[in-house]
């Protein structure tokens, strides 16, 4: 089978399809933090409502990639990116974007879990009335739904107003996901998200991740390959800031194209 | 997978429980000393404390009668009290509070979260240094010729500006540097979510640092409340009572230093009491604060 992901194809033929069409493409992206250029030439769709897992030795630009797609990078001099990333009908590496619109829109949950220094509820409403007036009603259903949708709320809903902190590794950071999805965005990035975190917490968020598709387009750095085989629909394969090869996980996992994903995925490198 | 040779770890002879041999010797030696010389400095610090405080309460307790309290100033003999100087303090560290403090947490802001490593805020911080460990009545002199000189007189509201001017770069420093133990975690955190950067540095960042920005207010409050030689330029003291700030105004400090150095057995008494009243006051309010701070988190 040389089946090229849908996404590839849908371009070209058929733009406003509904079930496989692209939340967020990528087109010959470069990335510099100052004069190291970390990434090179990047062409990546991201099919709506999937999970695209990017997975490469460390150092091969997946985390900065994802920093571009939130424009993360901005907050720090010295870092460009040049090409295009288009979402929602535009170009968001152009300068008139709303940069805080557009992290409302493509949310990020990061390696480290990071509560905030407030209570649980909190955490979560910190972001939402970033974006929205919600009534007192309205802010506490919000929160229970985010709460069981990370499938926390069992745990912590007789103490909202109990310090985050508080909370282990791995509630912390389903929080830090609910808290992300909580500004209803369109996309969510991943960056290791359970890497810090031990067996049991990573199983919760891998089934998290199967659930949370039916909404949002999910993209999820991972060193963990049975993770990525697991919880992908499609898997991206990094190297030396290149873009090797994109595929289902099925076809990457049991058939890659390309000598060095193959490499890779045995465990010959990396 | 390239295989190196394995260490001869194994050629060693086997350990054991028991350190023998000089070596092991000198490193219990130099341990007990090192500790025990960290005990003894300890306990020297702790006895000097005890005793300043030990005899502040002997002498000034005494003299802690509702007289003291609620009388002002009068001439030896007359039973005068503290009671312009305690208003006086209050007023005047309160005033100086209010203007050091937002303007220290700015300055500390600025330095931590915009500047950072840019000209401006390398002078900024050099500056506000150089104030830190200016003597004080260098900038009560300072405040005498900017403000007192050209009024045509001394005022409670100069010898606030002074204590302000002492009590900013402490505060300057402080905020600064707790603002920069938030790790960048946080704030890119915040920034992910799309929060503006304001909003992150005040509701995020100052939250997490505010145990020791608020350390960093009482550490200038604290220095502040004993401040003498910048009030002598400022507000000069005054033997009546009075709570107007445009006008020369007592303080506790200023009271010390015109009883202690007086010959009048019942100056010198009032002298003795209103240092044990700041000391007492400063140790209040860095209690009342941490507990309230405690259970606020
Ligand atoms: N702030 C930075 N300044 C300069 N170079 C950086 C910076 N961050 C990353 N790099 C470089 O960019 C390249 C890509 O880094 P990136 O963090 O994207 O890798 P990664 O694939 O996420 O690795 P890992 O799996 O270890 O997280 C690396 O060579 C790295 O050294
Ligand atoms: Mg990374």
């Amino acid at each position: 089978m040389n089946q090229l992901p849908s996404s590839m194809s849908v371009l070209h033929d058929a733009p406003s399809t509904v079930s496989t069409d692209i939340a967020l493409s990528v087109r010959a992206l470069d990335f510099w933090y100052g004069e190291h250029r970390a990434l090179k030439a990047i062409d990546l769709d991201f099919p709506r409502r999937q999970v695209t897992g990017m997975i490469g030795p460390s150092g091969c630009g997946k985390s900065t990639l994802l920093r571009v797609l939130n424009r993360m990078y901005d907050l720090y001099p010295g870092q460009r990116a040049t090409g295009e990333v288009v979402f929602d009908g535009r170009n968001i590496l152009s300068p008139g974007v709303d940069l805080n619109v557009l992290r409302s829109r493509v949310g990020m949950v990061f390696q480290k879990p990071t509560p905030f220094p407030m209570s649980i509820y909190e955490n979560i409403a910190f972001g939402v009335r970033l974006h929205e007036r919600l009534s007192r009603a309205d802010m506490d259903a919000r929160i229970e739904d985010v709460l069981k949708r990370v499938a926390l709320w069992t745990e912590v809903k007789d103490r909202l107003r109990a310090p985050a902190a508080a909370l282990s590794g791995g509630q912390q950071q389903r929080l830090c996901i609910a808290r992300t999805i909580a500004t209803r965005p369109e996309v969510v990035l991943l960056d290791e998200p359970t890497s810090a975190l031990d067996p049991v917490s990573t199983a919760r968020i891998e089934e998290l991740l199967d659930e949370l598709k039916q909404d949002f387009t999910i993209a999820i750095v991972t060193h963990n390959l049975q993770q990525a085989a697991r919880c992908a629909d499609q898997v991206a394969f990094f190297y030396l800031g290149e873009l090797v090869e994109v595929d289902s996980a099925g076809q990457m996992f049991t058939a890659p194209r390309q000598r060095r994903t193959q490499d890779y995925i045995t465990g010959r490198f990396g | 997978m390239t295989s190196t040779p394995p260490i001869a770890l194994s050629d060693a002879p086997p350990r054991g429980w028991q350190t023998t041999g000089l070596l092991a010797a000198r490193r219990r030696l130099r341990d007990r000393l090192a500790t025990g010389l960290s005990w003894a400095a300890t306990a020297l610090v702790l006895v000097i404390l005890a005793s300043i405080l030990l005899s502040l309460l002997l002498k000034g307790l005494p003299g802690l009668t509702p007289g003291a309290l609620f009388r002002s100033s009068a001439p030896p003999g007359a039973h005068g009290g503290l009671a312009n100087a305690i208003v006086g303090s209050l007023e005047q560290t309160g005033l100086a509070l209010l203007i050091g403090t937002p303007l220290g947490l700015l300055g500390g802001i600025f330095l931590a979260e915009y500047g950072q490593e840019s000209r401006f805020s390398t002078l900024v911080r050099f500056v506000s240094d150089m104030l830190l460990s200016a003597p004080s009545i260098l900038i009560g002199l300072f405040v005498y010729l900017v403000i007192v000189a050209p009024q045509g007189h001394f005022s409670g509201f100069a010898g606030a500006i002074a204590l302000a001017i002492l009590a900013m770069p402490i505060i300057v420093r402080t905020t600064e540097d707790m603002l920069r133990l938030v790790p960048v975690s946080m704030r890119e955190a915040g920034m992910a979510l799309g929060a503006p950067r304001w909003r992150v540095i005040v509701f995020l960042c100052l939250r997490a640092a505010r145990g020791g920005v608020l350390t960093g207010i009482l550490l200038a409050l604290a220095r502040v409340a004993g401040e003498t030689a910048p009030l002598l330029f400022t507000s000069l003291g005054n033997m009546t009572w009075s709570l107007n700030l445009n006008a020369p105004m007592a303080s506790l400090p200023v009271a010390i230093y015109q009883y202690a150095g007086s010959a009048y057995d019942d100056w010198v008494q009032l002298a003795w009491t209103a240092a044990l009243l700041i000391t007492a006051g400063v140790l209040l309010i860095n209690i009342l604060v941490r507990f309230g701070f405690r259970r606020g988190t």
